[in-house]
């Protein structure tokens, strides 16, 4: 006989802790345990038997895993909150007592918490990074286009707009970006980096407002995180790219509002040369470092007194390749300039997967009006290289202005109205160009061709808009316009004219072969049916010979249809008594499987059923309008 | 009182006395400790008696200076006794000490209290004597109280709200005065009331007299009052005026690092990058976190402009406002805006965001894998039924009885039928036509009827309530016949055993006996009840019969050749449903209601016991090669059990919608059924392969429809003929139907 096992001291009583246990297992309030796991990624987890887990009682509680809490016992951040705890208290005190001097003392020495090493810990891999941005895309970009409340602080939508204005830099930079879709809740764009795919939504322009039952606090844990991640990844995409982190900001331009062009976008230097990995490091560091805080600097002093740049040699370099590439890449992407452009983006960016049509709309200079958004167009059509312009109304930072002759597209979104009076000048501008619906630029990137510009046209019906990423397999898709449209159409003709018949009935101008057919189709086999529409067709003045030879047919083809169903039946019995054979287990499975299959079929067939019904309904209308 | 005496003193006298005083405590050190408590006390008392002389003195000094007096006496109270005066000052009024002009004595007087507001209550002069009660109990009484005389105190006249009204007008006393619940009417403020309000409102304290300001009275501290005289006569410690050394040496510690730059004092913070190339060393062993499930891509009945039949109906709008929003399919309606430029805002937004976020951080994640799998491959793969033909397909006749049919028995070379019904009837019938050849009427229900499998002799056995026939059919050609008699009743009985049997077997006298009767009857014991199943030895001349009556059914085993009866189990576990012979070797299947246990008749031991898993168990039916048996059980399973495998079946199927009443096997073809109460009929094919390796095959063929359910009994028995594959069942509708291929 082995050892007496006692209860609860192996399995799942030891394996799993209540959330309340692990609480006090911490020492720690339950919002830093909150904030922990939602740093360090710890979730709760679903033991086999809760019973078990928790001491033989069901009461509803979270798990955890014991491993994990002890995981977090030794978080570093654990320590520096529960310092933060100490400090308050002494901050408190001191402020409480009046003892400025010892309160400002404790103040500059706050323990704060860097998450550098929980960056590190979740994702070993840049790849492992790379897969789990798109939360923290998603929630830069809310955030970027939040107001400030007492809550989130002004400093905080900043440098989320400032991430977000970095990632679609690098995106439209390295033609990464795949897809788009302007959906009800917003637009989402999918990019694909190192051959991950990167999906994220970004709200319309609108004023969001925090509902109450929102709590801001865990929001704000979650932002902290993605910010670091964010900066990290970004670091390392720039860098690869061969570009300076952070881009450095145009001040001027972004108090235009010139949104993501206020950034410039700076190679660093071909010369310097790469030293070996672990000093590599370092040097790169502390050079970064000095152009990115210096940079700014620079640019301060350059508006006061352009020839004053006689700064470090990495500086003077930094800031000299950012002009020119921030002249190349951000504002005139012009034709000429493509090749030599698109030569050290092919240099740095050999890890990045070329998308084939980087360059769809590279031969158009476009325009938008100014009611249509800014953000959302200046992005979709730079990242496939296009030119863009914009009305001073939507922000500064336009490389051209309405009347420049290369605009080969303009992107309007209002009601047509009378063009009450124009010059010779504007005439032949506006014939010259094309005005299309926004929506144009999103099919056309979706489609990856320049579509036809004609549906598409400012008081047009807008085809039905789809998404690119498309449904499970063997949903119902609403392009598909093949041979089972042609059946519904068929369908709808035999329906109209039954219609027809009912309504019309003393017109007799139908086709003969149809009452033949619908005689026919009615009952083929009985003989005095048969005789009766022989008679029918004698009346109609058919030739006898064409009706037997349509009878034959018909008989021919009921005898198909009904061996076929008498087959087709007896194989759905064999199958379902070979159902009996199955163990309980498949069949609960099949019977999973099978219920998963008809919602999907039902759904399937109510969306071609609306469809016929649109169809047909459409049908009479263009009939008697 | 005396203490005073002594302190009153001039400050030489004073000074002179503690000297005395200390030089008295160092007397009493030196005093043993056992006398220390006698000593104070003692002490005391010289020091009572001590002031006793000096009041005079002292009078004659204040008479002189009266100021220095009160000074004195201040002191002298403070000094003295600090307890009794705390409680002076505190609680009662300070008291005067003065010299009773009457007695000549010292004597205590107090101030006179004054009865302002803060005294006491009892003087005030209100009519109304009620106390303090709520005013609300003489609500509907014409009064508000007694006054002190015990006379009703009447409710002024109250005055409707004109009255009121121009009372506030007329009357410029009105807004000053409030209402005085004891009096039941408007009562003016005084004027000390009034001002205790504004001292209220203007937050002052609310006591006029009352002076925060006071001027300090320095009872401790002050000129005269400091302390000269150490408390302790110890030296004063070197450490109080040495600099530590210790704390030297840290600081040297401290100073010699700032000079050697070690340690920079106010050094600014330095800015550590932000981001760096974290990915750039060698990543960790460790696997990382699994990645949190993405969120789904959206579909197109998310586009802002979707195709139009992804428009929801209102009936589809109804649904999903009136769903929980846990229980919605998708988290929002489509809409087809006609414009960009039309699409508003999406309120829900945050929300959406919020609630990934708790996902992420609050919700259990399991890992499943995605089954990806055509349902139909599932479903085994059997040959078709085509190709294991023939079984019964389609039913060719029918003979009907006027009762319920329980069992039926077919013989031996399948050519005959006997079928037996609820009223007592057995009926004689021919397959192929359905001709009935001869029918007998016994007493009762026919519980059971088995025809003997030996082909030289022909007979059958019919169960009734505690009796068992056995008949001989007729038209039986004249050697079978006599075969048949010399079996059953022969000329000379075997002889009797010699333990007396409780069953008797009777026969009628050859002369007497004629087709009509029974050639032999068997009774068993009497309220044993309806004999409900027979099975026969394959040789033929073993017969086993299960009773239905009492508490546990009751097996006999009858021997045809020797006309003996005997009870195999004393005692059996459990009520006994069925029993069987094992076709080769002397085995025994004996089915209680949850367990077939298997014996060894001739060693007369337990060989196994299966445990089919079924609550109840109807019938069962062994292989012919005897290492199969089926057990089927009211529960509608259907048990395949291996003999010589485990005690558990190798296949359990459930097939009926209601209870398997009957299974049974085909001699000679490979072919089983079983029927239920569902009124269907199961066919399969069951092939065995010699190879032991190989499992039994089973196929499903054909479900047989054509009794009807009747008081919810279907399909009773079903037995199949032997040489050909053809099927006879017995319903509860009085049906027996015959099934050919």
């Amino acid at each position: 006989m082995g050892r007496l096992r006692q209860k609860g001291k192996a399995g799942a009583a030891k394996a799993y802790v209540t959330r309340s246990a692990a609480i006090k297992k911490l020492q720690c309030s339950l919002a830093d345990f909150r904030r922990l796991c939602i740093l360090k990624g710890i979730f709760p987890r679903e033991p086999k038997s809760r019973k078990r887990a928790n001491k033989g009682s069901s009461a509803p509680t979270s798990f955890y895993y014991a491993k994990d809490i002890a995981y977090l016992a030794h978080e570093p951040v654990l320590k520096k909150l529960r310092e933060h705890k100490a400090f308050a208290k002494k901050l408190s005190r001191a402020l409480g007592r009046g003892e400025w001097s010892s309160a400002k003392n404790l103040e500059e020495n706050k323990p704060v918490y860097t998450l550098d090493h929980i960056i590190k810990d979740r994702y070993p891999t840049f790849i492992d990074a790379l897969r789990d941005i798109d939360d923290a895309l998603c929630m830069i970009f809310l955030f970027a286009s939040l107001p400030s409340n007492p809550r989130i602080p002004p400093s905080l939508i900043e440098n989320c707009s400032r991430l977000a204005a970095e990632w679609q830099l690098f995106v439209m930079r390295s033609g990464a970006l795949r897809k788009a879709f302007l959906s009800i809740k917003g637009v989402y764009y999918q990019a694909e980096i190192m051959d991950q795919t990167v999906t994220w939504l970004v709200p319309y322009q609108f004023t969001q407002n925090i509902p109450i039952d929102v709590d801001v606090r865990v929001m704000l844990t979650f932002l902290e995180l993605y910010q670091t991640l964010l900066g990290f990844v970004f670091f390392k995409l720039y860098t690869d790219a061969e570009l300076v982190y952070p881009p450095p900001l145009d001040i001027k331009k972004d108090e235009l509002a010139a949104g993501v062009g206020a950034y410039l976008l700076q190679e660093t230097s071909q010369k310097q040369p790469k030293p070996a990995a672990p000093k590599a490091k370092v040097v790169e560091v502390e050079g970064r470092q000095v152009s990115g805080k210096d940079v700014y600097k620079t640019i301060k002093t350059l508006a006061s007194s352009p020839s004053d740049s006689n700064d470090m040699d990495v500086d003077s370099n930094a800031e000299m390749g950012s002009k020119d590439s921030g002249e190349e890449f951000v504002v005139q992407p012009s034709k000429s300039d493509a090749l030599t452009t698109s030569l050290p983006t092919l240099q740095s960016l050999e890890a990045l997967p070329q998308s084939v049509n980087a360059a769809l709309f590279a031969p158009y200079t476009l325009w938008l009006s100014r009611e249509t958004s800014r953000p959302i167009f200046e992005f979709l059509v730079r990242s496939f290289g296009g030119r863009i312009g914009w009305p001073s109304s939507s922000g500064g930072g336009s490389p051209f202005d309405e009347s420049d002759n290369s605009v080969t597209h303009v992107i309007i979104d209002r009601p047509v109205t009378e063009q009450i009076q124009e010059t010779e000048e504007q005439r032949t501008r506006r014939l010259k160009r094309k005005y299309i619906q926004p929506q144009w630029i999103v099919d056309c990137i979706n489609a990856g061709k320049i579509l036809l510009e004609a549906p598409y046209a400012p008081g047009e019906t807008l085809p039905p808009h789809l998404s690119p990423f498309g449904e499970y397999e063997g949903a119902y898709d609403p392009a598909v316009t093949t041979s089972g449209d042609n059946l519904v159409a068929g369908d709808e003709e035999e329906e109209s004219e039954e219609e027809d018949v009912e309504v019309e009935d003393a017109e007799e101008e139908m086709a003969d072969g149809n009452v033949l057919k619908a005689v026919l189709s009615a009952a083929p086999e009985d003989e005095a049916v048969l005789r009766a529409a022989e008679l029918a067709a004698e009346a109609a003045g058919i030739d006898p010979t064409a009706f037997e030879k349509e009878v034959a047919k018909s008989q021919r083809r009921s005898k198909k249809k009904e061996s076929a169903s008498s087959s087709a039946a007896a194989e759905v019995a064999e199958t379902d008594m070979n159902k009996m054979m199955m163990s309980n287990k498949q069949k609960k499975l099949y019977e999973k499987v099978k219920h998963s299959q008809n919602k999907r079929n039902l759904e399937r067939s109510k969306l071609e059923d609306r469809k016929k019904i649109i169809q047909k309904q459409k049908r009479k209308a263009e009939r008697n309008p | 009182m005396a203490v005073d005496g002594r302190n009153s003193k001039k400050r030489k006298q004073h000074e002179h006395e503690e000297q005395l005083d200390t030089f008295k405590v160092a007397e009493m050190e030196m005093l043993s400790d056992e006398e220390d408590g006698n000593n104070i006390e003692s002490d005391d008392g010289e020091v009572d008696e001590f002031p006793e002389l000096d009041p005079a003195s002292d009078e004659a000094d204040s008479e002189e200076e009266d100021a220095d007096v009160g000074e004195d006496e201040g002191e002298v109270e403070e000094g003295s006794d600090t307890d009794s005066l705390e409680e002076e000052i505190h609680i009662f009024p300070k008291s005067k000490t003065i010299i009773s002009d009457i007695t000549g004595h010292e004597k205590r007087v107090y101030p006179e209290i004054e009865p302002d507001y803060d005294s006491d209550s009892s003087t005030e002069d209100t009519s109304n004597r009620v106390g303090n009660i709520p005013m609300h109990w003489y609500d509907d009484l014409p009064h508000v109280g007694y006054d002190m005389d015990g006379k009703t105190v009447l409710k002024p006249a109250q005055g409707d709200e004109l009255d009121r009204f121009l009372k506030t007008v007329e009357d410029p006393t009105s807004w000053t005065s409030a209402f005085d619940k004891k009096a039941q009417a408007d009562k003016p403020l005084t004027a000390e009331e009034l001002d205790l309000i504004r001292r209220l409102y203007t937050n002052e304290v609310p006591d006029a007299t009352y002076d925060p300001y006071e001027p300090m009275v320095e009872w401790f501290t002050g000129k005269g009052k400091q302390e000269v005289m150490p408390l302790s006569a110890a030296p004063e410690p070197k450490r109080r005026f040495v600099p530590s050394k210790w704390e030297h040496i840290k600081i040297m510690k401290i100073v010699r690092a700032i000079r050697q730059g070690r340690i920079v004092p106010n050094k600014p913070a330095t800015a550590q990058p932000q981001f760096y190339a974290i990915w750039n060393e060698s990543p960790s062993s460790h696997a990382p976190p699994l990645p949190a499930p993405k969120p789904p891509l959206p579909t197109n009945s998310e586009s802002y402009n979707p195709p139009e039949e992804y428009l929801p109906t209102e009936e589809d709008k109804k649904q999903w406002e009136e769903a929980d929003p846990e229980d919605r399919e998708r988290d929002y309606l489509p809409q087809k805006h006609s414009a960009l430029r039309l699409v508003p805002g999406y309120d829900r937004f945050i929300k959406e965001r919020f609630n990934r976020q708790l996902d992420l951080y609050m919700a259990p994640r399991v890992q499943r894998v995605k089954l990806n799998i055509d349902p139909d491959s599932l479903i085994p793969k059997l040959p078709s039924p085509n190709s294991l033909k023939p079984f019964p397909i389609y039913k060719s006749l029918k003979f009907s009885h006027s009762n319920m049919v329980r069992c039926i028995g077919v013989s031996p070379d399948g050519a005959w039928v006997v079928s037996g019904d609820e009223s007592g009837f057995v009926r004689l019938w021919e397959v192929n036509v359905g001709k009935e050849v001869k029918r007998w009427k016994l007493v009762g229900k026919i519980g059971s009827l088995e025809w003997c499998p030996r082909l030289d002799v022909s007979y059958f056995v019919v169960g009734t309530e505690d009796m068992v026939h056995f008949m001989v059919p007729p038209n039986l050609s004249p050697q079978v016949l006599q075969l048949t008699q010399s079996i059953l009743a022969p000329s000379t009985l075997p002889p009797s055993p010699e333990t007396p049997s409780p069953v008797k077997w009777t026969t009628p006298s050859s002369a007497s006996w004629t087709e009509d009767i029974a050639i032999v009857t068997v009774h068993v014991p009497a309220s044993s009840g309806l004999t409900t199943q027979l099975a026969w030895h394959c040789r033929g001349d073993y017969l086993a019969s299960v009773s239905a009556g009492g508490s546990q059914g009751t097996v006999w085993i009858h021997q045809v050749s020797r006309r003996h009866s005997q009870a195999p189990f004393k005692k059996v576990r459990g009520k006994v449903q069925a029993v069987l012979f094992h076709p080769v070797k002397p085995h025994f299947f004996v089915a209680t209601q949850q367990y077939v246990r298997m014996y060894n008749l001739s060693e007369q031991k337990l060989l196994k016991t299966l445990q089919p898993g079924i609550k109840w168990i109807s019938s069962m039916d062994v292989h012919p090669s005897g290492n199969h048996l089926i057990v089927g059980g009211y529960d509608r399973k259907l048990c395949w059990f291996d003999l010589e495998l485990s005690d558990k079946p190798y296949k359990v199927l459930r097939y009926h919608t209601r209870a398997i009443r009957s299974l049974h096997f085909h001699p000679t073809y490979p072919l089983f059924a079983s029927s239920s109460d569902d009124g269907a009929i199961q066919i399969f094919h069951s092939r065995i392969y010699n190879d032991l390796m190989t499992d039994p095959l089973i196929v499903p063929l054909k479900i047989l429809r054509g009794h009807e359910v009747h008081n919810g009994l279907g399909v009773l028995q079903i037995k199949w003929c032997n040489r050909h594959p053809w099927l006879v069942s017995g319903g509860a509708d009085g049906a027996v139907n015959v099934w050919c291929s």
